[in-house]
């Protein structure tokens, strides 16, 4: 017994990690996102290029290679100092997330209708207005599903961390195996589980809460 | 539209490059840059020796409760710190990256019973051997069947080894197939579970987990079935002056009785190499 609560304790402060990781993605993931979003439908051509070739890039090869990448690679290809482990693996997320969000954005915006931009302008908004205070908030409320699938997504992907030793909970079950218990490893499950039950939740009340006009 | 997009996407490219920027300039402080003349000039300067290491009784291990890495590497670890005049601060790696951690400088020095031989040899300079080593066959304690009799009796069975590790090198000399599993640990679990037959591991760890008293005690090590011998070593970036650093250390550390004394705390007195 007092393994299971040692154990519990010990992928606890893994899960605090995973947890950080998982927020300080959210947090500067999605601002990125919209402003990868805004450069993929810009109407000035070399700029659209370049931000879809980079979300190419990034959608386009896997996350763990790329966390290889920004934590050895500086020191690998300039002989530059290394950034802290953890802050590596922030920034890797924050760009491959907000990739991600950026086309989740952009399915959003273009589905709202023309009409509501024409209906804007007829009201005398100016553009910035019409995006702001028309069609953002039905943005919002359209891209709440697959936003829900990709934060769930996060939440698993952090353990591909673990690559470059940052020590988030599978490391931290992992480590009992050496230990001669294996069960911590398979244990790790019901923190994940917990943490996507909660997001579920949450995002099923986030879905009620915008639910206030129909479109 | 097209003037926001313009000026979030203008703002969005400066963002990315003040980020770097600063995100460069407090690390470079701390001197750990790859380049520098003198490896032990740029670790006295940082104050530390960032020593690679894996969870690995008993070479480096922490107590039930404690914080503390101890063990015979460990412990020697840190007195070759000392010596340098800095604190040796441990970090768990991920062992088949241990190569891009010294190259890149995120570590100083591999120190946790690494067997010595070709891959080692062309990834980093190696300090003199200090510790014998062994791969040895470990099976369910209820496998009674003679495996003394060589590579013959071997091929029968299903076998697991740590992906690149002594043992897996020491199977494919004798052609005997093996599935590759990334730690010796999950080597043992493979056993344990059942899903493979045996598996070859280090004697030093095998010693250490397998059999009675120890974590693994539903498994022992198979009689006889030593399939090679090997040293440690310890490793240092290439070219790097903590070599002679290290080698006179160690001689100094062997001739003064710490290296022996420091061995018998941990057991592994019979594997040290004399100097």
């Amino acid at each position: 017994m007092t393994d299971f609560w040692s154990v519990t304790l010990k992928l606890l402060e893994g899960l605090l990690t995973t947890g950080e990781l998982f927020l300080l993605t959210v947090l500067f993931a999605v601002p990125l996102g919209l402003l990868i979003c805004f450069g993929a439908m810009c109407r000035f051509t070399p700029l659209r290029m370049v931000v879809k070739t980079a979300v190419w890039i990034v959608r386009g090869s896997p996350l763990m290679l790329q966390i290889l990448i920004v934590f050895y690679g500086p020191g690998l290809l300039f002989g530059l100092p290394l950034l802290p482990r953890f802050t590596a693996a922030v920034i890797t997320f924050v760009i491959n997330y907000a990739c991600y969000f950026s086309e989740i954005f952009r399915g959003g915006i273009q589905s709202v209708p023309r009409g509501q931009y024409e209906a804007g302008q007829v009201l005398g908004l100016t553009r910035v207005q019409t995006f702001f205070h028309v069609v953002l908030l039905q943005v919002v409320k359209r891209i709440v599903p697959p936003m829900g699938n990709e934060l769930i997504t996060l939440v698993k992907d952090t353990a591909l961390v673990r690559v470059i030793a940052v020590y988030e909970i599978i490391w931290m079950g992992e480590s009992y195996i050496k230990k001669g218990l294996m069960w911590p490893l398979f244990y790790t499950a019901v923190f994940y589980l917990v943490a996507n039950g909660l997001l579920t939740l949450a995002l099923g009340r986030a879905e009620k809460k915008l639910d206030y006009f129909r479109a | 539209m097209k003037k926001l997009a313009l000026v979030l996407a203008v703002v969005l490219s400066l963002c990315c490059f003040a980020a770097c920027g600063k995100e460069a300039a407090p690390t470079a402080t701390d001197g750990s840059s790859t380049t520098a003349a003198s490896d032990v000039a740029a670790v006295q300067a940082k104050g530390k020796m960032v020593v690679g290491i894996t969870d690995f009784a008993p070479m480096d291990y922490k107590d039930e409760g404690s914080d503390e890495w101890i063990g015979f590497d460990a412990d020697m670890a840190k007195a070759f710190a000392e010596e340098l005049g800095v604190e040796a601060e441990f970090i768990e790696i991920n062992w088949d990256k241990k190569s891009m951690e010294l190259e890149t400088g995120a570590i100083d020095v591999v120190w946790n019973g690494m067997t010595y031989d070709d891959e080692v040899a062309a990834q980093m300079a190696t300090g003199t051997p200090y510790c014998k080593n062994a791969q040895v066959v470990v099976v369910k304690a209820e496998n009674n069947t003679d495996l003394s009799g060589g590579v013959d009796a071997l091929k029968a069975l299903s076998f697991v080894a740590e992906n690149g590790s002594a043992g897996a090198k020491a199977l494919e000399a004798e052609q005997i197939a093996y599935t590759a599993v990334d730690t010796q640990a999950k080597a043992l679990m493979e056993v344990a579970s059942g899903s493979a037959d045996a598996c070859v591991i280090d004697l030093l760890m095998a010693g250490a987990m397998v059999g009675e008293g120890t974590s693994y005690d539903n498994l022992k090590i198979a009689e006889g079935t030593e399939l090679t011998s090997e040293e440690y070593v310890v490793g240092f970036r290439k070219g790097s002056d903590m070599v002679e650093a290290f080698n006179s250390f160690w001689k100094k550390a062997y001739d003064a009785g710490t290296v022996k004394a420091t061995a018998e705390k941990y057991d592994v007195a019979q594997n040290i190499i004399p100097q």
